[in-house]
């Protein structure tokens, strides 16, 4: 077994003229909870984009299990389960249809892909929702059946672009305890997020990005060294304004 | 506060062009071949002058087609710019009158609509003889044009309104899209009955003088020909509708913009479709999914919507023409259409194609898939349509020959499109847009592609042609079941080949191809 479920090797992006990715190297040990967190616009998703194999890097590479994804995309595809952000479901398929989509697409079996929809379906708490087409669902339930896409194949690696966004606290406790036991029995999860309270009481490896770079990563408590992950985050990326901004916002 | 809204439409007419360099050139195109158009118009306006008997009525029909035009086409067809929705102002407390007013002159600022302003100001010199008349009759067209522009923006108000629900919305592009279509046989069967062009105009004028199309447009004819009266009752009329649909229009306006949109209707679909009746792989769930999309994205259903009106097209033609022969081509026509549909697939997935790429499936059964939803939906059709001419209009000899060509043009079609889509996107209406809707400046870039496809097309089925022309200039049996022959040979090649070739390209180029349709969202 691979000791690192994925290991980011001096990946760099540049749109025009803004680097995006600036030569970011980053390992992930399997059966680890990372989080990936950073200011909006701090290059999460492209990073990430280029490490699920959706986006090709300038330069650098990205092993999924031990396999790279851009030299044998077939085989570090099949490991690795990417809930992406940003983009859209084949909306007018149901999401029985949409699950049952992502899973024949994988190449499974069609009874293994119906009992697992199901399982799905239910612990996602879309079961009565099933037969509604996803165009009609809200942003929560849309993130939650683009989970069950990423799942259906039982991933070694889970990648989340802000898999909680927009997802109520009730649906969003019940996926956590999904990931929570899925790590537990081995498999790895990434999830990248604004929430540094999620990340801190959720996560156990953490990476903080900022401008294209790595600012810091490790085991959580490494990183937050005696902060709280919220105050460190704040330290390390900088641009907190003084207290004084609006004066007048006070009505009293 | 009207001022601020004319200000901020302006900018954001001028923002709209610093998007890209390529959008400004092909609005400048646009812009340049519709002042051709004013041009024309003026010079045509201005040569009828001296047709003293039936300019009054010419100058009724082209306001009413302008009042008309701009009634139907923007609010139901293209879609309206809607960056100035009054919806877009619920959460703002301003004042319902003045929001309303500031918001429908704001409507006035587009480029559309000075061209038409420009080009019923330029017709006016249709009245160049009479001063009087003439000055009348640039007041009307400026009538004209409020009135064109109130009539699209109450009716977009009441359209949007309605398209809040999304069955309404793909049914009524559908049945509009046939009413268009139809529009051409239909008026082609008035012409032909008509005895002469006079016949036809003069009713339907006199008609459209007392509506609120024409009523504007009919005042500067009343008067030249010095009926007085009558000219008295139709400027009456028309500013009567005039101030009426601005009421309308003000109200709607009004509260449209204190009424948040309507929630949508949620549809559904029992059980699993498409999905439990194709293969279980890969391929067979690409072409479930292309099927359900077939028969549930609108985008899909006009290009379906094609083949039964094809034949109806051409009938009505060859019924004003007296000859039948188009009927012959139904079937390569469709074959061609039909496989050529599929060029735009990857761009219709728009960012969804995401999930094709992150779960690896494999170009070739990306591809094989998408052929097989085309195919099965449109062989049965197809061979009717290649079979039944002939047989019906006691030609059998000449059915091989049809058939040969039909499959061959849709095999070939299907192949060439494969690796088309899996090179080429273009910008298209985005899931769930108005289908008609066409992303502006993206004409150039569209069209390039498509042409060179189409050639590439024709190039490769000349094979099949040369024995199917043959056998048509012969009356040969024999060359038909040759194009038979060639036509099945070459197309299941290219069709081959075509899946070979695009899977092979869209392995390489998934995340370009996904880059490129993450641009248009």
């Amino acid at each position: 077994m691979n000791s690192m479920a994925l290991e980011i090797r001096n990946l760099a992006k540049q749109f025009g003229d803004k680097v995006a990715v600036d030569n970011v190297s980053l390992q992930v040990p399997t059966g680890s909870f990372y989080g990936l967190v950073g200011p909006n616009g701090a290059g999460k998703t492209t990073m990430l984009s280029m490490a699920t194999g959706l986006l090709r890097p300038d330069q650098g590479s990205a092993l999924v299990n031990g396999v790279d994804i851009w030299a044998a995309p077939h085989d570090a595809k099949a490991t690795l389960g990417v809930l992406a952000d940003g983009v859209r479901q084949f909306d007018r398929l149901t999401g029985r249809q949409l699950v049952t989509y992502a899973g024949l697409l994988r190449g499974m079996d069609r009874e293994q892909v119906a009992t697992r929809t199901e399982d799905l379906l239910r612990v996602m708490d879309l079961g009565a929702d099933g037969d509604k087409l996803v165009v009609d669902y809200s942003a929560g339930m849309t993130k939650k059946i683009s989970l069950a896409t990423a799942m259906i194949h039982s991933p070694k690696l889970l990648v989340l672009d802000e898999p909680f966004e927009a997802v109520d606290p009730v649906s969003a406790a019940n996926i956590r305890d999904i990931l929570n036991d899925y790590v537990s029995f081995g498999g790895t999860v990434i999830v990248s997020s604004h929430v540094m309270d999620l990340v801190q009481r959720m996560c156990s490896h953490v990476a903080v990005i900022d401008g294209g770079m790595l600012k810091a990563s490790g085991s959580v408590d490494e990183v937050r060294g005696g902060m709280s992950l919220e105050d460190r985050f704040v330290d390390l990326v900088g641009g907190r304004g003084t207290s004084e901004g609006l004066s007048w916002l006070r009505t009293s | 506060m009207v001022a601020h809204l004319l200000r901020l439409k302006l900018r954001l007419l001028g923002n709209g062009f610093k998007r890209s360099p390529w959008q400004l050139v092909g609005v400048i195109i646009g812009g340049l071949y519709a002042l051709g158009i004013v041009v024309m118009l003026s010079l045509a306006g201005w040569f009828t002058a001296e047709q003293s008997e039936l300019r009054g009525w010419i100058a009724i029909l082209a306001g009413s087609v302008i009042v008309l035009g701009w009634a139907v086409i923007p609010p139901l067809i293209t879609g309206v710019d809607l960056t100035l929705e009054p919806q877009r102002f619920v959460h703002f407390g301003i004042d319902e009158k003045t929001l309303a007013r500031g918001l429908i002159l704001a409507g006035f600022i587009s480029i559309p609509a000075a061209l038409t302003l420009l080009a019923a100001l330029g017709f006016s010199t249709i009245w160049r003889l009479d001063p009087v008349v003439l000055v009348a009759g640039l007041l009307c067209a400026v009538g004209t044009w409020l009135m064109a522009m109130f009539a699209c923006q109450y009716l977009t108000i009441v359209a949007t309104a309605l398209r809040g629900k999304r069955r309404f919305r793909e049914l009524s592009f559908a049945a509009l899209f046939l009413l268009l279509v139809g529009l051409g046989p239909i008026f082609s069967t008035i012409g032909s009955n008509a005895q002469s062009i006079v016949e036809l105009l003069v009713p339907m004028s006199a008609v459209l003088g007392y509506t609120p199309l024409g009523a504007f447009a009919a005042v500067p004819g009343a008067l030249a020909s010095g009926e007085m009266a009558r000219a008295a009752i139709y400027a009456g009329l028309a500013l009567v509708y005039l101030i009426g649909l601005y009421l309308l229009l003000t109200r709607a306006t009004g509260k449209a913009t204190v009424t948040p949109p309507a929630a949508q209707r949620a549809s559904t679909a029992k059980g699993l479709g498409f999905f439990k009746l194709t293969p279980a792989t890969p391929a067979g769930a690409v072409a479930a999914r292309a099927l359900t999309y077939w028969f549930k994205d609108p985008r899909y259903a006009l290009s379906v919507i094609m083949v039964p009106m094809l034949p109806v097209i051409f009938y009505f033609a060859g019924g004003s023409t007296g000859s039948y022969t188009m009927m012959l081509l139904l079937g390569p026509m469709i074959g061609i259409l039909m496989g050529f549909s599929i060029s735009a697939d990857v761009s219709y997935d728009n960012t969804a194609f995401a999930l094709h790429v992150l779960t690896g499936v494999s170009g070739r059964a990306d591809r094989l898939g998408r052929v097989m939803a085309c195919f099965v939906l449109v062989i049965v059709p197809l061979i009717l349509a290649a079979v039944l001419p002939a047989a019906l209009t006691g030609q059998p000899w000449r059915i091989p020959g049809d058939l040969g060509l039909s499959l061959g043009a849709f095999l070939i079609a299907l192949g060439v499109s494969s690796i088309a889509s899996a090179r080429y996107t273009y910008a298209v209406p985005l899931p769930g847009d108005n289908p008609m809707k066409t992303p502006p400046g993206s004409g150039a870039r569209v069209a390039v592609t498509q042409l060179a496809t189409f050639g590439i097309m024709g190039v490769l089925l000349i094979p099949t042609l040369v024995p199917y022309v043959t056998g048509w200039v012969m009356h040969s049996t024999l060359a038909g079941y040759i194009t038979l022959a060639v036509g099945l040979i070459t197309g299941s090649l290219m069709l081959f080949f075509g899946i070979r070739i695009g899977g092979r390209t869209m392995d390489q180029r998934a995340p370009e191809l996904m880059q490129s349709v993450m641009i248009n969202r």
